[in-house]
């Protein structure tokens, strides 16, 4: 599965509840597969993206889900800790494992000799599970999303190459929130 | 003795009860309907955290920029959430704020403090100290100043105007004095 398949299936499962999409390519693939009112892309502050997912979790008290990256997730981990610390947190978060940072020119993360489903679990996630195909990855989301009572945290590891990669998100931000936060409210 | 009774009352009384700012503002907050609070580590603001987490609960968060995230993405959720941090966290926080908060237009009212201003002597503070208004304004996120002799209910209304009324961030700026901080504690 590579990067394009697995947006693919989340955006499949999750057509209502709000997706946040890292910055970087994830949000430029999820945008070009189908601009829902359900998504929001965050196309800058990298390493914040399931912080603002644990927000939209807790403001809302119903399922939210992250596209997060190995880059993004070892820039700025302390999500995981906050997450981990609110079991009852409706939250899936995803990490999508390249093992580089793509859209900056495919530098290598420093993260090979890491697990990161285990920082998960040891933060406190209620589960931690992981993904290589995109079946097993599509089952994973599907079971999740029917009973999500906490915050779980699923690793998928990407392979293969990826698809040409969409141009960048042209609609203007403010507008965007709105109406992401409209959908939210509706 | 009467007399001599009297005599001690009446300075009391001519004199207003001791404004605890700190337990004020956070009531204030909470009326005007602002929350949740995402509170990151400062001395400064202690009392106004505790005076939150007594009323209404407070969420730790470790980092600044990470409260802001969280913050955003509660105010999108239809929520008016507040961060509290010390101005070294605002430092912390500058991208979270040019490249989501600003640019998304997402409203959320920071509070910072200002280590690094009187009576606040520290070296390692006195560099955000003086950068704090400066990075505000360069965000266009519009400040007001919480004193001692501020009237609250003037200071709600500002914030209000900007937050609820405009969509937009403000951030209420708070001195090492105003809740008592003292540089030898």
């Amino acid at each position: 599965m590579n990067k394009t398949a697995a947006v693919q299936r989340v955006i499949d499962v999750f057509t209502d509840e709000p997706i946040v999409f890292t910055t970087g390519y994830s949000c430029r693939i999820a945008n070009h597969i189908a601009d829902r009112a359900n998504h929001f892309y965050m196309t800058g502050s990298m390493g914040l993206a399931a912080s603002f997912g644990i927000g939209v979790a807790l403001g809302t008290g119903r399922t939210a889900v992250v596209v997060d990256g190995d880059g993004s997730l070892t820039m700025n981990p302390v999500g995981l800790l906050v997450a981990g610390s609110l079991p009852e947190l409706p939250l899936i978060h995803v990490v999508l494992d390249d093992g580089e940072y793509a859209s900056t020119g495919g530098q290598r993360v420093p993260s090979a000799r890491v697990d990161l489903g285990s920082w998960a679990r040891d933060a406190g996630y209620r589960r931690s599970l992981f993904a290589v195909e995109a079946d097993e990855f599509e089952a994973i989301l599907r079971a999740e999303a029917a009973d999500c009572r906490g915050p779980v945290f699923i690793h998928c590891l990407l392979r293969g190459e990826d698809d040409p990669v969409p141009g960048r998100i042209s609609v203007d931000l403010a507008d965007h929130a709105l109406a992401f936060a409209s959908h939210i409210a509706s | 003795m009467i007399t001599d009774l009297a005599g001690v009352r009446e300075p009391e009384r001519a004199v207003p009860p001791q404004r605890d700012l700190p337990v004020d503002f956070a009531d204030q907050l909470l009326q005007h309907g602002y929350g949740p609070f995402f509170g990151t580590p400062c001395g400064v603001l202690a009392p106004l955290l505790t005076a939150l987490e007594d009323r209404t609960g407070l969420l730790t968060i470790p980092r600044e920029d990470n409260a802001v995230g969280v913050a955003a993405g509660a105010s999108l959720a239809g929520r008016t959430p507040v961060v509290l941090m010390q101005n070294s966290g605002l430092g912390q926080s500058v991208n979270a704020l040019a490249s989501l908060v600003v640019p998304y237009r997402i409203p959320m009212l920071l509070i910072v403090s200002l280590r690094g201003h009187a009576p606040d002597t520290t070296q390692e503070n006195l560099g955000m100290g003086r950068l704090t208004e400066p990075i505000l304004a360069e965000l266009g996120i519009p400040t007001e100043r919480l004193t001692r002799e501020r009237d609250l209910g003037a200071l709600m209304e500002w914030a209000d105007d900007r937050i609820r009324h405009s969509r937009g961030t403000a951030a209420v700026l708070i001195g090492p004095a105003a809740f008592g901080w003292q540089v030898a504690a």
